[in-house]
């Protein structure tokens, strides 16, 4: 787990940044001639967290709030409808208070050190992933060649917290959730892994924005879906693995509730809770992010298409292309909402069993006949 | 089977330990002391021959007595010399049922476990002994049930007088 | 379950002697037996009842339930109120079906009183006890769901169980705890248009029922997770004395309606109104999981049934039989078992002629389909152990009493 990490983080520190970063541009245009020249990366970067930061945190709660209303409208209710007023769109901010405001507290026993550093840095994590993401073809963070590598990396990297977090609450039903999610994750890291590799094979890059790029063909519509066959059984594959890859129902065995308690969040409380849930609904954004740059089209849509040919404002093309993105990866983010509050919970055995016996070597399969299809496109095109 | 086919046949079979029958009657008209007595009939067995009473009542093919739906006891008057520890029996092949009552005396309130017969005895049997003092001879796991491990008395025995205080917890 | 207690590191005393001459001090981690304490306050027990599981691993090698939680004295109460005092404690062991509790007490009494029941007090009697029968199934139901992670079917079953605390409300002013049948026949007549209303729930239910039923009784992941877990044979349940849906769940045909009918369920079967359900290992083997919470879901319907056949037969009269304000219950004893709906509901009274009982005995259907436990639960895993709990539908006030 910990050599993807290194792999990434070298990957970062070697970043070239190869222009079109339109925070860099700008600011170099615009910069006052004070600022040293060295600086203005430095100053990239840091807008750059900034905005990671914001735009995670407030889509993280904007979801937490859809999720109470999908629920709600999903079990004839309405979910909350006081807070803020218009269907109660404040409640994720009062929760974030109320939360914000509750006692800290630590379990006697547990590990202190432990107990505090691991919400960090399972939210950290998912931050860090969140880098290599372009929310725009140009805006976007740090442009890394093997960026879908560099994201697995990071988001695995939040079960280390999750561990940390069982293991130092010092109750016997947050180490079975903390163990159930290493297993978990180990189990299904390998088929969410090789099935994001059939549509990289079509797409002949690691880099995000390469690979959204090259679905621009056919008016906006040359998603790799419709480029090989076997990108559609691949993204079906991608999105169980990325279901047990966040703990979502109905694999959201490490913090089942009714048999953990709540797994490895039982002996949390307040904002460091608040860090965990956080994390999840980020983590399923990224999935969702990488299942639309890889499966669906990524930017790429007609409108798109027509912006660019009607050569309309450079920003405005790039708005168009942020929400193309965050629309389709919304829809992953409902389909996982829907999902969870349809099915009932799989057991830790029939988990271990889908992902070693069924996922795996489906998506060995797909890759196989992905490689094969386009080997033989490259043979009969040559 | 009725309550009478039943007795009869247990008088046919010589069960072990059925010392009589009880009926219900009504109120002798000349008497006017004689209440009578209304509810259910039972036999009344034994108390040291009531788990082989019991075997009988479940392998007997005509009884066939599968399930034993209660026991328990009673403790029907302060000054009784004896407790009742009542049985209920329920045929499940027949659609039948039999109360089978065992006098047991206060002074040494012993009676052998029927759990090796129905293993639904044995959490009622628990639950009789911690609330009346009644020893199980052979019971599998004879802790208390519904009582805290150290409470002290029989609850439901008449003359029970209840504590002021449990662990420092005031009880009034 | 005592075990001596182990450190789960242990040193080895001797250090080993390494080729390149250092010393290697070998540390040895015991993977042994975990005991955890499943309650009393785990989301799965459905109230405060311990459980007290060793696992190896998610393994479940033994389990050992601890009642007493909730003890509230529920017997010795009964010894020390009048007989119609006692009427609003029965309400509270079993508090998901206070109709039935009520009827049980009710009828022990009624019993030693050798009291006649009116015909309109005996129906609505049936149909109150049969709404209060969907009502916890519906609970019982849900929270399977809810134990085994489905979220959804709970509010689904909530939503009709609200409209049937409602009708309850309309009738006696209680939503759980009624006190609405007492001894006698019935605290007062029904409101107008309560029948009516009645009627229209059954209407609605069935096509709710089928709803329920495609939902989460044959959904794939409800089904391996319940299909072939905690088999409970026939000879088992028989031997532990398990009643109601536990012991049809396992293949037994019995009903205490019907073989040993009290009130008009014996003339509702022969009317054809209801019939048995029995567990028929459809899905798995026979006496599984599955086939324990199908007997509750499909005695909703069969109660539906009795209902619709009760409102047919309805007819005007008085309530209430004969019964002085202060009771005095003839010398006697009477057990009366009913069929709640967990199982066998017994009461059994003993009275010295007075205004007090001698004994007042309840044998809670819960509390003898729980000793079970430890016969299944060993050898399977967690999760299973939540779904096994579950569907044995423990209500714990009625455990505890």
């Amino acid at each position: 787990m910990l050599n993807p990490i290194v792999t990434g983080a070298a990957l970062v520190a070697e970043a070239p940044a190869q222009g079109g970063n339109l925070t860099l541009d700008l600011l170099r245009e615009h910069a006052p001639a004070a600022l040293p020249g060295w600086s203005l990366p430095l100053i990239t970067a840091l807008i750059s967290v900034v905005i990671v930061i914001t735009v995670i945190s407030l889509l993280a709660m904007v979801s937490v709030w859809l999720e109470r209303k999908v629920s709600g409208h999903i079990q004839c209710r309405y979910g909350p409808m006081y807070a803020g007023g218009w269907h109660g769109w404040a409640q994720s901010i009062a929760d974030g208070v109320k939360l914000l405001m509750k006692e800290d507290m630590i379990p006697l026993g547990s590990d202190k050190a432990l107990f505090m550093l691991a919400p960090a840095l399972v939210l950290g994590a998912i931050f860090g992933a969140f880098v290599a993401m372009p929310l725009a073809p140009d805006f976007y963070f740090a442009d890394i060649h093997l960026g879908a590598f560099f994201i697995l990396g990071m988001s695995s990297l939040t079960t280390i917290g999750v561990v940390m977090a069982g293991w130092a609450s010092n109750s016997k039903w947050s180490l079975y959730g903390s163990m159930r999610e290493a297993a978990q994750v180990v189990a299904y890291e390998i088929p969410l892994g090789l099935s994001l590799m059939v549509p990289l094979m079509v797409a002949g890059t690691f880099n995000l924005l390469d690979a959204s790029a090259a679905q621009s063909d056919y008016w906006g519509m040359g998603w790799f879906v419709f480029k090989n066959p076997f990108v559609i059984p691949a993204g079906i594959l991608f999105f169980v693995a990325a279901l047990a890859e966040t703990k979502r129902a109905p694999f959201d065995l490490p913090e089942a509730e009714s048999e953990l308690v709540a797994g490895f969040l039982t002996e949390y409380s307040g904002i460091r809770w608040s860090f965990f849930f956080m994390e999840e609904y980020a983590a399923m954004y990224l999935m969702s992010l990488m299942a639309a740059v890889f499966f669906l089209g990524g930017f790429e849509s007609p409108v798109l298409h027509v912006a660019r040919q009607a050569e309309w404002h450079p920003i405005l093309c790039n708005l168009i292309a942020a929400t193309t993105l965050i629309a389709k990866s919304m829809f992953g983010v409902l389909v996982m909402m829907w999902v969870r509050w349809t099915l009932p919970r799989v057991r830790i055995d029939q988990v271990m069993t889908m992902g070693y016996k069924y996922l795996t070597p489906l998506a060995l399969l797909c890759a196989l006949g992905a490689a094969l299809w386009e080997a033989g496109k490259a043979w009969i095109f040559a | 089977m009725d309550f009478q086919g039943i007795h009869d046949h247990l008088r046919a079979i010589e069960a072990p330990g059925l010392v009589r029958a009880d009926e219900p009657r009504l109120p002798n008209p000349e008497d006017k002391k004689d209440k009578g007595r209304s509810g259910d009939a039972y036999v009344v067995v034994e108390a040291a021959q009531l788990a082989s009473f019991l075997r009988v009542c479940r392998d007997d093919e005509r009884l066939a007595f599968e399930i034993l739906a209660d026991l328990t006891a009673a403790d029907p008057a302060k000054d009784a010399e004896e407790f009742w520890v009542i049985v209920q029996l329920l045929s499940v092949q027949h659609r039948h049922r039999l109360a089978i009552k065992a006098l047991v005396p206060k002074a040494s309130a012993r009676i052998p476990s029927a759990t090796g017969v129905y293993r639904a005895a044995q959490w009622h049997e628990r639950e009789c002994a911690e609330m009346f003092g009644i020893e199980f001879v052979g019971h599998p796991d004879p802790r208390n049930i519904l009582l805290p491990d150290d409470w002290e008395g029989y609850p439901l025995r008449k003359d029970y007088v209840f504590p002021t205080e449990y662990r420092g917890i005031s009880c009034q | 379950m005592a075990t001596e207690h182990k450190p789960s590191i242990t040193f080895h005393p001797e250090p080993r002697q390494l080729p390149g001459g250092e010393r290697e001090y070998m540390m040895d981690v015991r993977t042994g037996d975990l005991e955890v304490n499943m309650g009393p306050q785990h989301p799965a027990t459905h109230g405060v009842m311990k459980i007290l599981i060793r696992t190896d691993g998610e393994m479940v090698t033994a389990a050992q339930p601890h009642l007493g939680f909730l003890h509230r004295c529920a017997e010795k109460i009964g010894e020390n109120v009048e007989w119609l005092q006692y009427l609003p404690y029965t309400d509270r062991y079993d508090y998901l079906s206070s109709m039935n509790n009520n009827l049980g007490y009710s009828m022990a009494v009624e019993k030693l009183l050798g009291v006649e029941i009116p015909r309109r007090a005996e129906m609505i009697r049936t149909i109150c006890a049969e709404l209060n029968r969907i009502a916890s199934a519906l609970v019982a139901f849900g929270t399977y769901g809810l134990d085994l992670g489905a979220f959804t079917p709970f509010l689904y079953a909530f939503r009709e169980r609200e409209w049937l605390l409602q009708i309850f409300e309309k009738a006696c002013g209680a939503r759980l705890t009624y006190s609405y049948l007492r001894i006698g026949g019935l605290f007062n007549d029904v409101p107008p248009g309560w029948l009516e209303e009645v009627a229209h729930f059954c209407d609605v239910f069935e096509e709710k029922w089928q709803e329920y039923y495609d939902l989460l009784m044959v959904n794939h992941i409800f089904v391996k997770r319940t299909a072939d877990i905690g088999v409970i044979t026939k000879e088992q349940a028989l031997d532990f004395g398990l009643t109601g849906p536990m012991l049809r769940g396992s293949g037994v045909d019995f009903d205490l309606r019907r073989d040993l009918p009290y009130m008009l369920y014996g003339e509702a079967h022969d009317a054809g109104a209801w019939k048995v359900v029995v567990g028929r290992g459809e899905k798995g083997t026979l006496g599984d999981c599955w086939d324990r919470i199908y007997v509750r879901v499909a005695e909703m319907m069969q109660s539906v049934g009795i209902v619709r056949w009760c409102l047919a037969n309805i007819e005007e009269g008085p309530v209430l039989g004969d019964i002085a304000k202060t009771l005095k219950v003839p010398e006697g004893e009477a057990y009366v078992g009913i069929e709640n709906p967990r199982g066998e509901l017994g009461h059994y009274a003993v009275s010295d002629g007075g205004k007090v009982a001698v004994r007042c005995r309840v044998r809670g259907p819960s509390f003898c389909n729980l000793a079970i436990l430890e016969d299944i639960m060993p050898g399977t895993l967690l999760g299973d152990a939540v779904a096994i709990i579950g569907s044995t539908d423990v209500v714990i006030g009625e455990t505890d009493r």
